[in-house]
């Protein structure tokens, strides 16, 4: 379970995240959506969670279940990014970063790589790690990529770097997967197919992913649960069923007045 | 033909693999290239006096190409500008005279460790320091360093200011494999050796840009976030490329000292010498492996060879270097298979060349009518 405690972040005289504290994971696998107006703190609370942000106030602290059934509590609030992916939490970004220059292939290798932990090796070459090719080519056909895999990623149209980037993270076997709006961009009859995608891709590994999204039949479709953080608080914590009943929730959030 | 590994098909092109390299690759007019290529080095020494080359200026023009290929892994790879190489190329350089005159070490190749070793050092220690930066300050910063050490060489008694210091243990050359030569024996010795591990340089960095680490330092200069956050120690990372791209031009360094038997700090360790290891780099092509080391014989020939010829050499060469950046930005090597792939298209088709004037006239016609435009203008103002 990975959970934020009491996190808190100013940016001068606005505070961005306000006294957040969230668990995630309870149910292992599960599917949350945050959702908010614009400036509500979404990203910044995902920043804060994956290590881009420092919080002022609060921690980021990961459960873990041993082999004798304890739950060990480890605190991650001081720890850099690139430690975290060993924690399981893995991130992809609103704005895709890839790495432009390479194909798609490469793309996702280099992520698997990384999960192998076989970025130092020297003496092999970087196509040349058998179990490596494997999970590269089970991505490929999960993502529907393999057609593309030879091309280079900046010249892809838009939805499929969105699922190149989201492979990429995959590819980092992730506990967590924060998600920070996986469909920006993306043509609206095409977010079914992305959102679908990364469903899938979850489910069948367990990850619990952390969503960040704005299209509320998207949300009320595939969340199993549903944040709404306003002004940096949390407003709502609960089932997805709250978009249809409760009404000062629908007001703020999608104007509607009834 | 023992040496070449079977040939393979790739892509419906014939391919040869190279040995103790796991498998990589060339195409058969790279085979041959690099065959070619080899052989020149080896054959350099007798070559060179038969087309009227300077054989001394071609071999630090390849030590300078040396530096620029170590500098090239940070330039091509974590897409970092380094403008404070000379640092280590010349700390090399120094480590051999200061063993040599201060502490009679007389073995050649025991002074070629020394300037390994502290070359190398010089640049985990700067490393460190600057692996954190990018862009300008990354640039700013190496700069610094080089700037500041080439001012305590240039100013300390120690290192015999200005004037430098002789590689000569009591007036002889040193020696090499543990033994005296005499003046063309010792310049044969040094450049066969160097060549030897020049090769083996070469491949070693061949190897270490295609392996799972060559591809992390593509990640991180392609996108320092998304490296990070696919769990990639950056800086680390950037640290440990430093460093060997520092022993590059340390080993240059060294071998640098041992041919010319006197290191000066201007030649070696000013900041200019940086910049224009840096030049040879994207003169001979940055995309490439072997396009710095071309650069370097290029660059290096070009400087000497004009220095004495007449005062402002300089201005050529610069000209030179802006028509090259100007019209092959991916230098010399890198756009080889463009130039090789039009003669050949020319070869075929003579007509195309009758296309070319058209174009270059076209274009000098355009220019022309853009200058009459433009002084037009200054004079009688705009109409």
């Amino acid at each position: 379970m990975l959970e934020a405690r009491n996190l808190r972040k100013e940016f001068g005289e606005l505070r961005a995240t306000d006294d957040v504290s969230l668990e995630f994971g309870t149910t292992p696998g599960e599917m949350v959506f945050i959702v908010g107006p614009n400036g509500a703190g979404k990203t910044t609370l995902v920043n804060l969670l994956t290590g881009l942000l420092e919080p002022d106030q609060g921690s980021v602290v990961v459960h873990e279940e041993t082999d004798d059934g304890t739950t060990v509590e480890r605190d991650i609030t001081n720890v850099d990014p690139e430690r975290r992916v060993n924690e399981g939490l893995v991130r992809s970004f609103q704005i895709v970063h890839v790495f432009e220059e390479m194909t798609v292939r490469e793309n996702v290798r280099v992520a698997v790589l990384s999960r192998y932990d076989k970025l130092l090796s020297v003496r092999s070459r970087d196509d040349q790690h058998e179990d490596v090719e494997e999970t590269v080519d089970d991505l490929l056909a999960q993502f529907r990529l393999e057609e593309t895999q030879h091309e280079v990623a900046e010249t892809l149209p838009h939805g499929d770097r969105k699922l190149l980037d989201v492979a990429m993270s995959f590819g980092l076997d992730p506990e967590y997967l924060l998600l920070d709006e996986p469909t920006s961009g993306v043509a609206t009859r095409e977010k079914e197919y992305v959102i679908e995608t990364i469903v899938e891709a979850s489910d069948a590994r367990g990850v619990t992913t952390v969503t960040i999204e704005h299209d509320m039949d998207l949300v009320k479709t595939y969340a199993d649960r549903l944040v709404v953080l306003v002004e940096g608080s949390v407003f709502r914590e609960g089932d997805p069923t709250l978009l249809e009943t409760d009404g000062e929730l629908r007001r703020v959030l999608l104007g509607v007045t009834e | 033909m023992s040496r070449l590994s079977p040939l393979e098909e790739r892509d419906g092109e014939t391919v040869v693999r190279v040995p103790l390299t796991n498998g990589l690759t060339l195409t058969k007019g790279q085979t041959a290239l690099t065959l070619v290529g080899i052989l020149v080095l080896f054959g350099l020494p007798f070559l060179a006096g038969i087309v009227g080359l300077s054989w001394g200026r071609l071999f630090r023009g390849l030590l300078f190409g040396m530096a620029a290929v170590g500098l090239n892994l940070l330039l091509r790879h974590t897409e970092l500008v380094s403008f404070g190489h000379a640092a280590f190329f010349g700390g090399g350089a120094y480590a051999v005279a200061v063993l040599a005159a201060h502490l009679d070490v007389s073995e050649g190749l025991l002074l070629l460790l020394a300037a390994v070793i502290v070359g190398t050092l010089l640049a985990a220690f700067i490393g460190y320091f600057v692996a954190g930066y990018v862009d300008i300050y990354f640039a700013l910063l190496t700069l610094a360093f080089n700037a500041v050490i080439f001012a305590t060489v240039f100013r300390s008694g120690f290192f015999n200011y200005n004037d430098g210091l002789a590689v000569r243990v009591g007036g002889d050359n040193p020696t090499l494999f543990g033994l005296g030569w005499t003046d063309l024996g010792y310049d044969l010795v040094l450049y066969y050796t160097t060549i030897v591990l020049m090769l083996v340089m070469l491949l070693l960095m061949w190897r270490l840009v295609h392996s799972p680490f060559g591809r992390a330092l593509d990640a991180i200069g392609q996108d320092r976030t998304r490296a990070r956050f696919i769990g990639i120690p950056v800086e680390r990372y950037v640290w440990i490329s430093f460093t060997i791209s520092g022993l590059y031009g340390a080993f240059a360094g060294g071998v640098y000292a041992l041919q010319r038997l006197h290191v000066q700090p201007e030649p070696t360790l000013y900041v200019f010498v940086s910049g224009e290891i840096l030049f040879m780099a994207i003169l001979g092509g940055f995309t490439t492996l072997v396009g710095p080391l071309i650069g370097g014989v290029l660059l290096v020939y070009l400087l000497e060879a004009t220095r004495f010829s007449f005062y402002y050499y300089h201005a050529p060469i610069g000209i030179i270097l802006l028509a090259i950046v100007f019209f092959m930005p991916k230098g010399i090597m890198g756009s080889l298979p463009d130039i090789l792939a039009g003669l050949s298209r020319r070869a075929s088709d003579p007509g195309l060349l009758g296309d070319d004037l058209q174009t270059i006239g076209s274009s000098i016609r355009r220019s022309l009518s853009r200058a009459t435009t433009t002084v037009r203008i200054l004079v009688f103002g705009v109409r």
